[in-house]
């Protein structure tokens, strides 16, 4: 394949969905079964595509391979122009393999999930709107274009988080999702506005060569600052602490929407997107990175102990997965986090999808006191659900120990590369979540899927779901197996992903870049094995916990939870965030706009009407001489004509 | 005896104007008022035969014949406007008709 037929396919991938958007939107309810068989259809033909392109790009297997292509799209005169393009290396290559296809099942898990839905073919439209979001992300080489689809993501999950708008609470976890992740956003537009203003170009390529020749004429702490906020944006879209709050009231769209959004795709954006900007981060900004991560990490797990509904628990071991990421990031293990990011698509968007399984087959309920012994009654999602599961609480054989060991491996050689001291709270962190992510996934396997029926009702109708439901788990439950990254079922980073995207030299100046990341390769070697034992022990020791008290019931949860009451209160409502941010940021922002109100009504709208009154004023002044007569006016105009010649005279 | 000169012509023509803004100003009969706006014409175009004869050409008389031209159609779209205000408000008295006031 040459490069342009690359390209070309590309182009072909990232606008399939847009078509599919478009077609559904204006035609979609005229279409047979309301066109579902064409945006899911589409969404194939793009898996295909991308999947030819990814593979391509695997059998070259050149860490170096770049094909671009960009076009000038605003000139501002002189050399303030934007250029807009698309950037196909080994990253983007199989992140776009990625992406159609978990978007491709999720089409397909749809069409049984919303059958009876009353606005199906929107909600295939909007998907493709999605879809067609998210791959232009993955495609931009540049800031500018990637912001635009950034906004794009930001309003299409809108769209599919409050798609019952209907529902109440699902209006507001909309509402709440996008307000938050403006909030990000705005750092990310300041952060790209800091970049622009040194090299009048969003081009990231260029901009890391300009960082590297020493244009960045501003000191070292602009670097800093512009790096922490774009990574703000990632703070927004990843739900990362303080932005986390939104992802977990976001479980109010359909479950195959979390799928797609908390799985592969919006969620992974921010770690994509650091990823992209990795290069020009400075130490500093990667260590804001790194405790940020490190902290949400092992905040959302505690977070998850709790929660009875099932898509909670995973909406928090969401953020928790995505914050191991970050921190893989902040601490140079580049190669590690997007490898998690891999691993943690697949195996959580089988996660979402056996729980959206669990959801139907049980009739829409959630809560996972009411189900139980479901094994017998869901053979195939249970078995799907128990590998993902592995996979998440990070077992060895699974694919999720493979990254996630990488990337705690990654930290134990960072905090010994910064020499010790605080540093190493960042990998503790990290293996903490670890033993608390184990255990409440065995907590949840074990009360959904074992034990006795505790709503026998429920549980006498439930049935296993429809193949279009169980195809997309057994594919992705396949891709959680450990051969599909590494023939070592112990170590990542002799799999094929790891090497081939490696972790990338950082080009900020001051740094020795290939020091460093030969140091931190250097030491995260050393650390791997210690890694690989300490963290089977605490997946062990979690699960086994969660055994004790769920299955043998030799700990009677209710009473550990009234000894432990405080502890398990600040869990239980999730550290208290949504009220603090009720009476600091909606409380605050409600007194703001009651003094803008105030400000308005008496001050703003009292020049205006003194305006008024003035104008009137002398609008009744001037109106006696509006007589209405004729003639009068002839004299106005006499006496003016008289006025005139008698000053020039004088004058 | 002395001869007619510039100046006769010229006062006369400003006499007239004179009158005729007066009429337009003071009379409150319409048709009245069209006569004054007549008389200042009317004195306009003495000055421009004036001015012509003491140029010695005949700009000026092509001009006045242009004014007689334009104030015959003047008087006929006046006179249907007085017809009309007549139709309208039973009166040709100005003072009466002031509704351009609201």
């Amino acid at each position: 394949m040459t490069q342009e037929t690359l390209i070309q396919a590309a182009i072909a991938v990232l606008l399939l969905p847009l078509v599919s958007y478009l077609v559904q939107l204006a035609a979609g309810r005229r279409l047979p079964r309301q066109g579902d068989w064409l945006a899911t259809g589409f969404l194939g033909l793009a898996f295909v595509l991308a999947l030819t392109i990814a593979l391509y790009f695997l059998s070259a297997f050149d860490q170096t391979l770049v094909y671009s292509a960009n076009f000038q799209w605003l000139n501002l005169g002189k050399d303030w122009s934007i250029q807009i393009g698309l950037k196909l290396d080994n990253l983007s290559a199989v992140t776009l393999a990625m992406v159609t296809l978990i978007s491709f099942l999720v089409h397909l898990f749809s069409i049984a999930y919303l059958h009876d839905d009353d606005r199906y073919a929107t909600y295939f439209g909007y998907l493709g709107l999605f879809t067609f979001s998210m791959l232009g992300i993955v495609l931009s080489d540049n800031l500018f274009s990637m912001y635009m689809f950034w906004e794009l993501v930001g309003l299409s999950s809108y769209l599919l988080i409050g798609f019952w708008f209907h529902k109440k609470e699902a209006a507001a976890a909309s509402t709440k999702a996008f307000v938050t992740n403006r909030i990000g956003d705005i750092g990310m537009w300041l952060g790209i506005l800091i970049l622009w203003s040194q090299f009048y170009t969003v081009n990231l390529d260029e901009i890391a060569s300009g960082i590297q020749n020493g244009q960045f004429t501003l000191s070292t702490g602009w670097l800093t600052l512009g790096g922490i906020l774009l990574f703000m944006g990632a703070v927004g879209k990843s739900a990362q602490f303080p932005l986390h709050v939104w992802l977990p009231d976001a479980m109010e769209g359909p479950t195959p929407v979390s799928a797609l959004i908390h799985a592969a795709t919006m969620v992974a954006a921010g770690v994509y997107f650091i990823a992209r900007v990795f290069i020009i981060l400075t130490p500093d900004a990667l260590t804001v990175i790194a405790v940020v991560g490190a902290f949400t990490a092992f905040m959302a797990a505690t977070m998850a102990l709790t929660q009875n509904d099932i898509k909670r628990i995973l909406a928090y071991s969401t953020v928790s997965q995505l914050g191991y990421m970050i921190m893989g990031l902040g601490v140079g293990a580049y190669s590690a986090a997007v490898f998690h990011l891999f691993t943690h698509a697949f195996f959580k968007a089988a996660l979402f999808l056996g729980s959206g399984a669990v959801i139907y087959a049980m009739h829409h309920e959630q809560d996972i006191r009411e189900m139980g012994g479901l094994r017998k009654k869901l053979p195939v999602t249970f078995v799907t659900y128990l590998i993902a599961t592995s996979a998440l609480a990070g077992l060895p054989l699974f694919s999720g120990f493979l990254s996630k060991d990488a990337i705690i491996a990654g930290g134990w050689g960072w905090a010994s590369f910064q020499g010790g001291g605080w540093y190493t709270l960042i990998p503790s962190l990290g293996l903490a979540a670890a033993l608390l992510t184990a255990f409440y996934m065995g907590r949840q396997v074990f009360l959904v899927f074992f034990g006795e029926p505790r709503n026998q009702d429920k549980f006498d109708h439930a049935h296993e779901v429809p193949a279009v439901m169980w195809i997309p788990l057994v594919v992705l439950s396949v891709l959680s197996l450990f051969p599909v990254f590494s023939l070592n079922p112990l170590a990542g980073d002799s799999g094929w992903f790891m090497n081939l995207i490696p972790s990338l030299q950082s080009v900020v100046p001051g740094v020795d870049g290939a020091a460093r990341l030969a140091g931190l390769a250097e030491l995260t070697h050393h650390a791997h094995w210690t890694t690989v034992v300490s963290s089977i022990l605490m997946t062990l020791t979690g699960l086994a916990i969660a055994f004790v008290i769920y299955m043998k019931k030799a700990v009677d949860a209710d009473k550990l939870a009234a000894s432990l009451r405080p502890l398990y209160l600040m869990s239980f409502n999730k550290w208290y965030f949504d009220e603090l941010y009720e009476v600091t940021v909606v409380r605050g922002n409600i007194v703001l706009a009651k003094v803008s109100a105030f400000f308005d009504t008496f001050v703003i709208d009292f020049l205006v009407n003194v305006t008024g009154f003035i104008v009137g004023f002398f609008g009744l002044l001037v109106r006696k001489f509006q007589t209405g007569k004729v003639q009068s006016y002839i004299a106005f105009a006499v006496i003016g004509i008289l006025v005139f010649f008698v000053l020039k005279g004088i004058l | 005896m002395e001869s007619l000169t510039l100046n006769h012509f010229l006062t006369l023509s400003a006499v007239l104007f004179s009158l005729g803004v007066f009429g337009v100003m003071t009379r409150r009969n319409a048709v009245v008022v069209l006569m004054g706006i007549e008389l200042m014409l009317n004195s306009a175009n003495i000055n421009l035969i004036a001015f012509s004869r003491y140029n010695g050409n005949m700009d000026g008389q092509m001009l006045a014949i242009f004014v007689i031209v334009l104030a015959a159609a003047e008087a006929a779209v006046a006179l249907a406007i007085i017809l009309n205000l007549y139709s309208n408000y039973n009166t040709v008295n100005l003072d009466e008709v002031d509704q351009l006031k609201e």
